[in-house]
């Protein structure tokens, strides 16, 4: 591997900039770490320069430890957005300068300048100042400049924010067909998600500190894992869907069959991310050649060029819950991009009613699907559904929040009065008794129950636990979903019971590895691990009574004892819980 | 030829006109008056004036200590500039609005309040009188105060200049290879040179003609303490109006000659590089 970096975090004022980040870029790759502006994708570069520190993890340059080594010692290339180049030399100084800091001969240097800037096709600008270039050709010089030293591996920082578009293309051509030539390893940070597909190996998505998914171009395009890159990497259409047995859901109608059929599994609500060209518009459903969803009126037809672009809104008969369509914008009418030649077969108008179809349904594997505000009373639900913790994952999941009014909630043995069953995740506000009105709930169907604290905020800290190994698995799915959402760290707390003892704490250690790689390689979840011996519940209060600003994530696969075990847990509301109930008999 | 050139203002013939009157009445009048003051001598008389060995005693340190000064100034104001572009600290602003202290202050009280600290007897003079040092009605004392007027200029001319190297320069050199004190000496200074030779230029500048709050501290002694600006004074109180101005027309041209040396090697610098790119 020519980059490793193993859970990667830097904090600034308290706030993870880059959070637990565990990555492998293979020699010769070129890899392109992708993200809104914020999302630590440009600390994270720095840091593998050594221009920024980490706090916590590693950092490996081709086998060697570079954590703790300066830049200067690195032997990388770095190329700033602004160029950074040195206004006083001219463009031979310019890519001179390393090979003079190594006291190379200056008929060795003169050599190396010659072909580093034929390299970039700069021959003969030698002697220019590099205020008497363009920005493209002063980029260039700054490429050529990084490459001088031959280093291992070159960085690159948004190198074309500042140029325009035909340049940019330009550019980007050199650059790729330089790094091909040399067979470097690159590193590219860049907002901009065309530029990512045109150049990537590999892209890694970062939101928030996080790296989200990292994969090959296509594949995290028809195949995302998380909301985020859905939405970010390309428009998507949101829905709330069933997964039942014959396949996926939408709006009570079954569209995918094939991969996405599990027979078998219970139906369970799933988010289906829909792309703009996958929907189907036509005059009339016989008129579909996909499945048929519904009607909707056309909102909006925007051309732009070899593709037109619609905003369909769906007629409020057809029961297929939009979450979000590609710009966040918070408007819910489904994004459709059509070609000329499906332009040319049936043109369409603003107002125009249609046959909405759609060709293919990707499931994200999220276990997070939507929110259920359960109370006594309606007032109640509703106010626990503007909670501010439960608001903040809502807006940020880009999902909703549907109000359950349960009268009887937590007395004795009545039964469930709303109708239907318990989809997604069920929230109910941290009052006397939890930990009965809990266990009323998870025996009625519940899966994942939230209790919420009225006053508790987006935690700093995820602590994630299980009680049996059967609950391990969605217990990690969700908290990694979580995880994604907030900007926390994960730590998961193992806790044996008894005193420790070096043979049980080497089994614990081991253990706690097993967790952490599977949480990695399975769930994308970069997570800590902490060891510790007693009373599981005890252990549990202990530890999230330390500091502020927790939350509990655990699973369980049987609700014997429930009330006792989770009574000091839950009684008093102190900070969030969220229940994973799995693998129950 | 024309001298116009498209503008985005209106009104170069107003503006042109206005600048040639204002520097004609506020500067060079005043000074040809000065040198016409001086040519009525007789030729014999002026060299006699100017070259006394009282003068040239005086105009030794006039300008060594002015360029002591000054020099002081552009090492010391850069590390001052240095400290307040660079580091956040508690305070930065007070410390910054005191740079311009000597600015405000009469330069009087500067030398009366120098005096008071490093005579014989004062908080700090009494101290370095065991070593042998005496600062105050020595030379030393004339630069200190020197230094002191001209503090300001240097800091302040290198200030912008500092905050406007861009932090990116020194971490690209960085992962170049480039150690600290090569970042300093390849990087940050050539592109805070042009600053520093300005800084130079307005600190020795005012070095030169600084008058209120030498006397103080200097002592006077002529060949010894002298400067040139008092020695004018000495001639004035005499009513020696010719001998004035001919120690003023010498003070002129050597302070002409220094600053057109100064601005020629900065251009000198500019088109050093220009050729470069051809």
């Amino acid at each position: 591997m020519s980059i490793t970096l193993d859970q990667v975090t830097k904090h600034y004022g308290g706030v993870p900039v880059v959070n637990d980040v565990s990555l492998d870029i293979g020699d010769g790759e070129f890899f392109v770490l992708l993200g809104p502006s914020g999302s630590g994708k440009s600390t994270l570069l720095r840091a593998i320069a050594g221009l920024s520190g980490v706090d916590h993890g590693r950092i490996s340059l081709h086998g060697r430890d570079v954590t703790h080594v300066a830049a200067r010692k690195r032997g990388v290339g770095l190329v700033f957005q602004n160029y950074a180049l040195f206004h006083h030399m001219t463009v031979a100084d310019n890519i001179e300068f390393a090979l003079r800091v190594r006291h190379m001969r200056a008929r060795a240097r003169r050599q190396r300048r010659a072909e580093l800037l034929r390299l970039v096709a700069l021959e003969g600008m030698d002697n220019r100042l590099p205020a008497q270039l363009s920005g493209g050709q002063q980029q260039r010089v700054a490429v050529a400049r990084a490459l001088a030293h031959k280093p291992e591996v070159l960085l690159l920082d948004e190198p074309f924010g500042a140029l325009d578009a035909k340049i940019r293309e330009e550019l980007r051509r050199t650059i790729r067909e330089v790094q091909r030539e040399l067979g470097i390893t690159t590193v590219l940070v860049t907002h901009d998600q065309e530029e990512a597909f045109a150049m990537a190996d590999r892209i890694g998505i970062m939101n928030q500190g996080r790296l989200l998914e990292v994969g090959a171009p296509h594949e995290l395009y028809a195949r995302p894992a998380t909301r985020f890159v859905a939405t970010f990497l390309g428009a998507a259409n949101l829905f709330l869907a069933r997964r039942t047995p014959d396949g996926i859901q939408v709006g009570g109608k079954t569209m995918g069959g094939g991969a996405e059929r599990s027979p078998g599994a219970p139906e369970h609500e799933v988010v289906a991310v829909v792309r703009p060209e996958e929907v189907e518009v036509a005059a009339e459903r016989d008129a579909l050649s996909s499945r048929y969803l519904g009607h909707g009126v056309i909102d909006e037809v925007t051309f732009t060029g070899a593709l037109e672009r619609l905003r369909v809104r769906l007629d409020e008969a057809v029961p297929a819950p939009l979450l979000a369509s590609g710009d966040s914008d918070g408007s819910t009418a489904l994004q459709v991009t059509r070609t000329r030649l499906a332009h040319r077969g049936f043109e369409v108008r603003r107002g125009q009613s249609v046959a909405v179809g759609l060709r293919r349904v990707h499931v994200l594997p999220t276990p997070l699907s939507s929110f259920t505000a359960c109370a006594q009373s309606a007032p109640l639900a509703d106010a626990l559904s503007h909670q501010p913790l439960l608001a903040e994952l809502v807006a940020r999941m880009k999902t909703r929040v549907a109000l359950r009014v349960e009268p009887s909630l937590g007395v004795g043995d009545e039964p469930c009065q709303a109708q239907g069953e318990f989809f997604g995740t069920t929230v109910i506000a941290a009052e006397g008794d939890n930990a009965q009105r809990a266990e009323w709930l998870l025996r009625r169907g519940v899966k994942d129950l939230l209790v919420l604290p009225a006053h508790a905020a987006p935690p700093q800290r995820v602590l994630i636990h299980w009680m049996g190994e059967a609950a391990r698995s969605a217990t990690l799915a969700v908290s990694a979903s979580v995880v994604r959402h907030v900007s926390a760290e994960a730590v998961y707390v193992g806790i044996f019971p008894g005193r420790s003892d070096s043979e049980r704490h080497s089994h614990g250690m081991r253990e706690l590895l097993d967790a952490r790689s599977e949480a990695q390689a399975t769930h994308g979840l970069e997570m800590r691990t902490e060891l510790h011996f007693g009373d599981v519940a005890q252990e549990l209060t202990r530890r999230l009574a330390e500091a502020p600003a927790q939350m509990l994530i655990v699973g369980i696969t049987e609700l014997r004892h429930f009330a006792e075990s989770f009574r000091a847990l839950l009684d008093g509301g102190r900070w969030p819980v969220l229940i994973v109930q799995r693998g129950a008999a | 030829m024309s001298f116009r050139k498209a503008s985005v203002l209106p009104g170069f013939g107003l503006t042109f006109g206005f600048t040639t009157f204002f520097l004609s009445a506020i500067v060079l009048l005043p000074l040809a008056a000065l040198v016409l003051s001086a040519a009525s001598m007789h030729w014999s008389d002026f060299v006699r004036v100017v070259s006394s060995p009282r003068a040239l005693g005086s105009y030794r340190l006039s300008f060594g200590a002015s360029l002591l000064a000054a020099t002081i100034n552009v090492v010391f104001g850069f590390i001052i500039a240095w400290t307040l572009v660079r580091y956040e600290f508690p305070g930065r602003k007070i410390i910054d609005a005191l740079i311009d202290m000597p600015f405000a202050l009469p330069t009087a009280v500067s030398g009366i309040a120098l005096t008071t600290v490093f005579a014989q007897n004062g908080w700090i003079g009494r101290y370095l009188e065991p070593l042998g040092v005496k600062v105050a009605y020595t030379w030393l004392g004339v630069t200190l105060a020197l230094t002191l007027i001209s503090m300001p200029f240097a800091v302040r001319a290198v200030q912008p200049a500092l905050q406007e190297v861009q932090h990116d320069l020194e971490e690209a050199a960085e992962t170049l290879g480039a150690g600290r004190l090569y970042i300093f000496w390849r990087i940050i200074l050539p592109t805070v040179l042009p600053a520093l030779l300005t800084g130079f230029t307005l600190a020795f500048a005012r070095a030169v003609g600084e008058y209120g709050s030498v006397i103080f501290i200097a002592g006077n002694l002529p060949m010894k303490t002298e400067i040139t600006p008092l020695l004018i004074v000495i001639h004035l109180e005499e009513f020696d109006y010719q001998g004035a101005a001919a120690l003023g027309v010498v003070m002129l041209a050597i302070s002409f000659v220094i600053l057109l040396a100064i601005n020629l090697l900065q251009a000198w610098g500019r088109r050093r590089h220009v050729r470069a790119a051809h």
